[in-house]
């Protein structure tokens, strides 16, 4: 780790609902310039975390630090140069996706021609510009994901957070966003997303954060963090895999009515 | 089946009886109110019995038909609620369309105000029927006329059920029910404007509503004769004719692909959009007036306001008994503003979950000010012209003078409410849901600061406009020239102040206008 630029860090982040503890110290690391993936079971506590990070929850203790600055403290350094696409695919919805993009432009402060031009490129790249003038309420889940994520890279932020952004996507609209995501990281720029789907996360990223009831439980270059085995295995070793499920259920099959 | 379509309507109510408190305060409410309708129905059709025959009737026949009417309207306000009303919940289940008819039709009749309606018809009997015969008659036409509710309303809600489950049919519905709500004023004001005692009203009326399916039922138990007998079988007749459609319609909603998921059309691109200025207000207000117009939220709010207007405007007109006051000239055109600017005071209620994007942007207090000066600036852009529109109709209707100062004090007023609403806005924000329900307007749990916030924000903007109001009560009519400047002078350093404190209360701001609904 030494000598190596951190996009982000986060120190003893917490977060707790009530009684329940959903991020219980978070020491999370990210080089700059890597894709990340941040992976565990649902209720781990990925998107608490991300949610944190970028400044939409407000953590109960921690740090957190996006290239050097305290993103709770200095949100004047930080805001600009992160991208974010949440959970849940919370949009205007009453905007067409070609609105809102020009919506986020400027509110950006990017000039009307610039955010024009952007968007322009943006809803070709992500195979929208057929459907940039229908409103966003009408979009599958496909196109909200791929708008969302033209929006979070309107103002070419340095990090990106994507929450779970390939659920729900068919499989050409996840060849289009991890397309853009890979040209995204390979000049310089950091991608951190959470995701259920460990194929995926071996083969897009070089960097991987594993998640298990709030806490990190592994994080480091995939090659570690594999060691030799396939993520998945990897994956349920560390977050330590219940039974296979062969006991009850004894009817199941068995009979052709 | 028609057993276990009954059991499933009675789970669903008992349902609602173990979820939370406000649910359960929603079932006793309803529970209540059925009640009081029952009883209250039944009370005054059998008290028609006091009254001379040919009125009675009269009353009977509006009654009965404005029964068919609820019926109609209140399934498809209930559409999305109520599980056992859209025929595509039950269409993965083994069940021949015969069973699915029976099922949902028993299932129609269960619950708290079918049993009321039935209840409050079976009073014509004892009100309407003079004669054994007619008795008789109403034994068979009230049960008749129920059944013609039931199957009426089912063929419209299975009709449209298509319809409902698209985007664009829900928000249509949505704006229906602020009309039903505006409608349902129009009797009343009708009585206001004395346009005929209440009693000629119901004679015109029932002339008219005679001749619907239910009219004609309780026209059947005053008769009494062999025309009733006719009228009893009409409707009975009608009734059969509606259950065919309906079962027409519900093979075909059963059978046709589903079209909710169907997109809308294309929106036309802004024409005006290049002459707001660019930055943070500019795009603020480019999208609220956008949402003014395509959000159901947005356009109930519009034609409420103009609709509280309008009344405010009659309502002065018919107390024009004396000479005018200055009172009467001005009063409706300031409630006009306070009413109107009222949205200003959740200003971020109608961005609900999307409120993040706004969030993850602003990083100084002064983006956060011109995105809520943005939203005022909306709100008088569309509003101001609305009450100088309220101002020349009103001084018309009393004395042409008070014009200018009605129009002044209506703007200015509206300032004042968005001074207030700027700190409402970012300490007791609720989420304002999706759906539209008659009751409430904010998320559950949250109607205490909704309550808060705009009760708040009215007695606020109007005691805050008193130094002005009152000299120009007392006659100093140029002193309504200073309205603006204190409504406006006051929104600016609210604005400052409340967005300071908005930025820094923002993750507890987005998480109170993102709840559940």
């Amino acid at each position: 780790m030494e000598g190596m630029t951190e996009a982000v860090r986060t120190r003893g982040l917490v977060k707790a609902f009530g009684q329940q503890v959903a991020v219980a110290g978070v020491d999370l690391v990210v080089p700059a310039g890597s894709f990340a993936g941040l992976v565990g079971p649902n209720g781990a506590g990925k998107t608490t975390t991300l949610s944190m990070i970028t400044g939409l929850l407000r953590p109960d203790g921690g740090l957190v630090e996006i290239h050097g600055a305290d993103a709770w403290a200095e949100p004047v350094k930080v805001k600009s140069s992160i991208g974010v696409l949440p959970e849940g695919l919370r949009l205007f919805e009453r905007l067409s996706g070609r609105e809102l993009l020009l919506y986020n432009a400027e509110l950006r402060g990017i000039s009307r021609e610039e955010g024009a031009k952007r968007a322009a490129e943006l809803l070709r790249v992500m195979d929208l510009v057929e459907s940039q003038d229908k409103l966003v309420v009408d979009y599958s889940t496909g196109m909200r994901k791929k708008i969302g994520l033209a929006a979070a890279l309107l103002h070419n932020p340095a990090v990106l957070f994507l929450d779970e952004p390939f659920e729900g996507v068919d499989p050409v609209s996840a060849n289009t966003l991890t397309e853009v995501l890979r040209r995204y990281t390979a000049s310089g720029s950091t991608v951190i997303f959470s995701s259920h789907v460990m194929d995926l996360v071996e083969r897009l990223c070089d960097w991987v954060s594993v998640m298990s009831r709030g806490h990190i439980v592994a994080q480091g270059p995939i090659g570690e963090v594999r060691r030799g085995r396939s993520l998945n295995e990897a994956f349920l070793d560390l977050v330590g895999a219940g039974g296979s499920g062969e006991e009850g259920l004894s009817w199941l099959g068995s009979s052709s009515g | 089946m028609v057993g276990l379509f009954v059991r499933l309507k009675l789970r669903l109510i008992a349902g609602s009886l173990k979820g939370t408190g406000q649910q359960r305060a929603g079932f006793l409410f309803s529970l209540i109110a059925g009640l009081l309708v029952a009883l209250a129905g039944f009370y005054l059709m059998a008290g028609l019995r006091t009254l001379d025959p040919s009125t009675a009737a009269d009353v009977g026949v509006v009654f009965f038909s404005f029964i068919l009417i609820m019926w109609i309207v209140g399934p498809l306000l209930m559409f999305g609620l109520d599980d056992t009303l859209d025929p595509a919940r039950l269409a993965l289940f083994p069940l021949t369309t015969g069973q699915l008819t029976r099922g949902l039709l028993a299932s129609s009749a269960v619950g708290v105000w079918p049993v009321a309606s039935l209840f409050a018809m079976t009073g014509v009997i004892f009100g309407l029927a003079r004669s054994v015969t007619g008795a008789l008659i109403g034994i068979v036409a009230v049960p008749v006329a129920f059944a013609c509710c039931l199957v009426v309303s089912r063929l419209v809600t299975t009709a449209l059920s298509g319809a409902l489950r698209t985007r664009r049919g829900r928000d249509l519905m949505a704006v229906a029910v602020i009309l039903v709500v505006v409608g349902s004023q129009l009797p009343g004001m009708l009585l206001n404007q004395g346009l005929g005692d209440g009693l000629e009203i119901i004679t015109r009326t029932a002339g008219v509503l005679r001749w619907s399916p239910t009219g004609l039922a309780a026209h059947a138990i005053a008769d009494g004769g062999l025309v009733g007998v006719a009228e009893v079988v009409a409707v009975a007749l009608f009734t059969a004719v509606c259950a065919w459609l309906w079962i027409v319609a519900l093979k075909a909603a059963l059978t046709r692909a589903d079209s909710s998921s169907q997109g809308g059309g294309s929106v036309r691109r802004s024409r005006f959009g290049g002459l707001l200025p660019e930055g943070v207000l500019g795009a603020v207000v480019a999208k609220e007036l956008k949402y003014a117009r395509r959000d159901p939220r947005g356009r109930v709010t519009w034609i409420s306001a103009l609709a509280v207007v309008i009344v405010m405007i009659f309502s002065t007109r018919n107390n024009t008994g004396g000479e005018p006051i200055v009172w009467m000239g001005v009063f409706p055109v300031w409630l006009g503003g306070l009413v109107v600017s009222l949205q200003a005071t959740n200003s971020f209620g109608i961005d609900g979950r999307a409120l993040w994007i706004n969030a993850v942007v602003y990083a100084k207090p002064e983006a956060l000010r011109a995105d809520l000066a943005g939203r005022h600036l909306t709100i008088t852009l569309l509003g101001a012209p609305l009450i100088c529109l309220a101002a020349v109709a009103t001084g018309l209707l009393t004395e042409p003078v008070w014009i200018l100062p009605a129009a002044l004090i209506g703007v200015g007023v509206m300032g004042l409410v968005f001074a207030v609403g700027s700190f409402t806005s970012v300490y007791f924000p609720y989420t304002q849901p999706e759906r539209i329900n008659a009751f409430t307007g904010a998320a559950p749990g949250q109607g205490g600061q909704a309550f808060l916030s705009s009760i708040g924000s009215l007695v606020g903007g109007a005691v805050l406009s008193l130094p002005v109001l009152i000299p120009v009560m007392a006659g100093h009519l140029w002193v309504s020239a200073l309205m603006p400047v204190l409504g406006f002078g006051l929104a600016w350093p609210a604005r400052a102040k409340a967005s300071v404190i908005g930025l820094r209360r923002m993750p507890e701001l987005m998480a109170d206008v993102s709840r559940p609904t």
